[in-house]
């Protein structure tokens, strides 16, 4: 028998959305009981990682019409204008409250929040705190939402199922990693907040769990994923482990520097003009490839790469705005940045597609909402700009908090006995997987095949040939990841188990991010198809939907909400 | 691999029971041969030292309310060479004490206390070793007889 | 370039083993490798039942955290080339086991919380909520009063501090480096106004002064945060807190 808990809303997911969503919800009625469901205790989210800042207007020469106009043109006109616009109004006010809440962010000589320059940005409107905005906002958030009785939180508990009746979602079969047991965790709203999907790609910032669990999850149910083929590039990983160079190193003025010693983004036309090292994400990954095609890369053990200079900053400005830089250097690649230049080069990074959902972070299955990276509302359309993901998590996962505390006060409970069935089902599914060993197929075979077949398709640059192979491949891994075979058959903490399940997941991530792409013939914002290298409003301006479909995935058009800024040529 | 020492039984127990049994917890197997523990362990021996310093201590001054006969008897048993001994492995040991804890006293400065800031480090430990020799003379003199 | 490296690996399955035993597995390594490197390598290639934690490999998510041959070390920030042929594995000290190298953190968790690290203000709340713009909206802070409490937030709950702890092992009332370190850092931040509470905490159950200053805590801390400090910081702060109660009414008064 699966045991029932109840609560009101149902949070997946413990990062800085997921968080904030729970402390929406609490302040909005300290009533109602939320339950966070994170198959990992919070602080380890992989929000922490985030280095380099979070945007909003502060400064007197900004104003919200620039931030949104930078947004728009940073999303290569794909973002929804409604949306951004929004935004833009919610941040300066959301990045107040979370400094209130104790974030200890670096300051001005006034004791005002010191903000710095950023990719995309026409003026300093990024939030920092020495390069850990990621680490302090989580640990923020985190012990802030200890405050309230009426936050319930289930560490260390993976969704595997979303509980639908009626039409609506009624809650969650999550299995307790401790025990192995699955919970059915009944609720009148869940808010789905758990990341993106770096992992189906073999060089990547993400952590390992990074899976993309929560889109699989809608995606089984059949919600849309929106606009899966964006899939940003950060220009400066360090190669090999793909570790996190933020973005704030060319903030700071630091130089992309190729094997001539060149500034390349000055010296050749990459359409990134004055802006140079803070020009977007996508250009600037598309350049780093260019030169190594060029053959101005530098070679190394783990490819080739650019060198990142930041040694006419100094010491001083090195150590005091950028400590963590210094540590990563040192430690994951040997190199001092005060005196040496860290090789970089681009690694996947961030998901501008995710769950569809609207400007009220609802998706249009009844009772589930969903926000931050996991999401696509569109914010970010085809590309983002830095620093606007973790406001974006703060702004969508307040909103999402706030609607579903309203949504909750007019719905019922669903059938007991539905839901029920259910997660008898889901329990019986799972204990069936565990350690089942009459299946072929190696899992960590089966997840090099998927990340070598997404870094083939679906890289910086794309063509129509490796896409439709990768959709082959993809549609061929699905039918082989449900014949593995898994040694572990013990209950307690089996890590094989949700292994197992995350690639499962990874697969449906990786579906729609293949077939979402290969059917968008023009190169937009992070999408560049070299069959079509320039952008076509005329036929593309859309937002695309790929609905999952056993016969393969089905993919539908979405108008792009427009009004405030026409669409331009983007030029920098 | 060798067994492990066990910590307490309840080390990082949660308050409500754990969802399956576990294992209960050890300590480091770097505790034995590790030279920093071994001083931290010499450390906390001085602690023998000082409840025996102190049952001495409490013993003369019965002896010191008992009439000049016992305290004749205390002041020789003192002189005993092995007193003696004790006396000297308790300087070391009080010195030893007093020098760690002088080292780790910087650190234990807040930052600030309004808008004082705490003196430099070697200022701090200039105060306090000349306090305590200071103190220790006036003390020597007064119990040599020298002053009062 | 590589080498061959075996690893002794605390195993522990609570259906099956009464007691931790250990499982040896050579592999061969590379020379650049960390720790968790190897045991990643171990779990996909040779033996997926072992079971661990971790996440983000760049150490800041605080999860890897095992005993490396005796001492408690960050694995995804540990090389493999600080150490000879043989290492030992094993799951972080003075905590319950739950499964292989994975332990209880509840008790953490509990200790975390009655430290109340969060904001505690009562300062102009109902202005600043209304603010929509970073000037009327947040708190001003200098540079100064920041570094006062800078280092003891970079605490990422990793809890080798806790396995190098006498105290943590022989004393399970007593709060611990890291809450500790974390209650300090809300007191010494100049929006907070909870000094009272807190301090009356750590002087409560599991009191700061428990703590005999081995000094392992920060000897161990891998993002030099400290914690000795901020303990010993904490008992003169309470001290005087203590004896400030008696003088002056709370709040309001620095």
């Amino acid at each position: 028998m699966v045991e029932v808990f109840r609560h009101d809303v149902i949070i997946v997911g413990g990062g800085a959305a997921g968080l904030r969503a729970a402390i929406a919800v609490a302040e909005a009625d300290p009533s109602l009981s939320c339950a966070v469901v994170s198959k990992v205790y919070p602080m380890r989210s992989h929000t922490v990682s985030a280095e380099g800042g979070a945007a909003a207007v502060a400064r007197d020469d900004d104003s919200l019409e620039m931030h949104g106009y930078d947004t728009v043109k940073g999303s290569d006109f794909l973002g929804d204008q409604d949306v951004i616009q929004y935004f833009v109004e919610q941040a300066p006010r959301e990045l107040s409250q979370l400094e209130r809440w104790g974030c200890p962010f670096s300051r001005n000589e006034d004791g005002t929040v010191a903000t710095r320059a950023f990719g995309g940005m026409t003026t300093k409107r990024t939030w920092y705190a020495t390069d850990k905005i990621g680490f302090h906002m989580l640990h923020a958030l985190f012990q802030t939402s200890m405050k309230f009785d009426s936050i319930v939180r289930y560490d260390e508990h993976f969704v595997s199922k979303l509980v639908l009746d009626g039409g609506q979602v009624r809650g969650v079969a999550a299995l307790d990693i401790r025990t192995g047991d699955v919970k059915l965790i009944l609720a009148r709203a869940v808010i789905v907040t758990t990341g993106g999907g770096g992992k189906i790609f073999p060089f990547t910032t993400n952590g390992m769990i990074k899976t993309g669990d929560g889109m699989a999850l809608a995606y089984r149910s059949g919600v849309a994923l929106k606009d899966m083929e964006f899939v940003q590039y950060h220009p400066t990983g360090l190669p090999g482990t793909g570790i996190l160079i933020t973005e704030a190193t060319r903030g700071e003025g630091g130089h992309l520097k190729n094997s001539e010693d060149e500034r390349f983004l000055v010296e050749y036309d990459y359409g990134v003009g004055a802006k140079a090292e803070l020009g977007p994400r996508d250009m600037i990954s598309r350049a780093i490839v260019q030169e190594v095609r060029a053959g101005r890369g530098i070679a190394g053990p783990y490819g080739e790469f650019v060198h990142l200079d930041l040694t006419h900053l100094g010491k001083e400005v090195i150590e005091s705005r950028l400590p963590f830089v210094v540590e990563l250097s040192r430690i994951y690649i040997g190199v001092d940045p005060v005196t040496e230049r860290i090789p970089v080069r681009p690694v996947v990074h961030y998901m501008m597609g995710g769950i569809d959902t609207d400007i009220t972070a609802a998706t249009d299955l009844p009772g589930l909402y969903a926000a931050g990276e996991v999401a696509c509302v569109s914010l970010n359309g085809a590309n983002r700009l830095g620093s606007n993901s973790l406001t974006e998590c703060l702004v969508f996962g307040a909103r999402a908090g706030e609607e579903a505390a309203q949504f909750v006060q007019g719905t019922d409970d669903g059938n007991a006995s539905a839901t029920q069935t259910q997660g008898e089902e889901e329990a019986a599914r799972l204990d069936a997987l565990r350690g089942r060993k009459q299946g072929g197929e190696k899992l960590s075979q089966i997840r090099r095949e998927l990340n070598k077949s997404m870094e083939e398709g679906c890289g910086v640059y794309r063509e129509q040939a490796s896409m439709a192979a990768t959709v082959r491949e993809v549609a061929n891994l699905r039918g082989r990841v449900s014949d593995l075979r898994l040694e572990d058959e013990s209950r307690v903490f089996n890590t094989e188990l949700i292994a197992a399940l995350e690639l499962a997941n990874m697969v449906d991530v990786a579906e729609a991010v293949a077939n979402s792409a290969l059917q968008r013939k023009e190169s937009r914002g992070a999408h560049t198809c070299e069959d079509h290298p320039t952008r076509d409003d005329q036929n593309y301006l859309y937002h695309t939907l790929c609905y999952f479909d056993p016969a393969g995935p089905r993919i539908e058009k979405k108008d792009v909400t427009l009004g405030i800024w026409e669409p331009e040529e983007r030029k920098y | 691999m060798p067994a492990r020492k066990a910590s307490h039984p309840q080390a990082m127990a949660p308050s409500a029971p754990g969802r399956t049994r576990t294992a209960p917890p050890v300590q480091p197997g770097s505790w034995q041969t590790s030279r920093r523990m071994k001083q931290y362990s010499r450390f906390g021996m001085t602690g023998w030292v000082y409840l025996l310093a102190s049952i001495s201590a409490i013993e003369m001054v019965y002896a010191l309310g008992s009439g000049p006969e016992a305290y004749e008897r205390m002041q020789g048993v003192f002189g005993h060479p092995l007193m003696v001994l004790f006396h000297a492995i308790s300087l070391f040991s009080v010195g030893y004490v007093v020098v760690r804890f002088f080292g780790l006293f910087p650190k234990a400065q807040p930052a600030r206390i309004g808008p004082l800031k705490p003196p430099p480090g070697p200022v701090i430990a200039a105060t306090l070793y000349g306090a305590w020799i200071g103190i220790t003379l006036v003390l020597s003199a007064i119990l040599a007889g020298g002053i009062f | 370039m590589s080498a061959k490296k075996t690893f002794v690996i605390t195993r522990f399955d609570p259906d099956k083993d009464e007691v931790p035993k250990t499982q040896s597995y050579e592999i061969e390594c590379q020379d650049d490798w960390k720790v968790l490197d190897a045991i990643n390598f171990i779990k996909d290639e040779l033996d997926a039942s072992l079971s661990y934690r971790w996440s983000c490999r760049m150490a800041v998510c605080g999860s890897c955290g095992m005993m490396v041959d005796g001492e408690p070390k960050l694995t995804c920030k540990t090389a493999l080339s600080d150490y000879g042929d043989t290492l030992e594995i094993e799951p972080l000290a003075n905590f319950p086991i739950v499964r292989d190298l994975v332990v209880e953190l509840e008790g953490f968790m509990d200790k975390v919380k009655r430290v109340k690290p969060w904001i505690v203000s009562a300062k102009e709340e109902a202005a600043h909520r209304a603010a929509a713009t970073m000037k009327e909206g947040t708190y001003r802070q200098s540079t100064e009063e920041l570094m006062a409490f800078k280092q003891f937030s970079m605490c990422i709950n990793c809890l080798l501090c806790y396995s190098a702890c006498p105290v943590v092992a022989n004393e399970p009332d007593f709060l611990g480096p890291a809450a500790i370190a974390l209650g300090h850092r809300y007191n010494m931040d100049s929006r907070d106004d909870g000094q009272a509470e807190r301090n009356e905490i750590f002087r409560g159950e599991g009191t700061v002064f428990s703590c005999s200053y081995a000094n392992e805590c920060s000897e161990v801390c891998p993002k030099g945060v400290d914690p000795a400090a901020a303990v010993n910081q904490a008992k003169l702060n309470t001290v005087i807190d203590w004896a400030a109660g008696f003088v002056v009414s709370r709040g309001g008064d620095e």
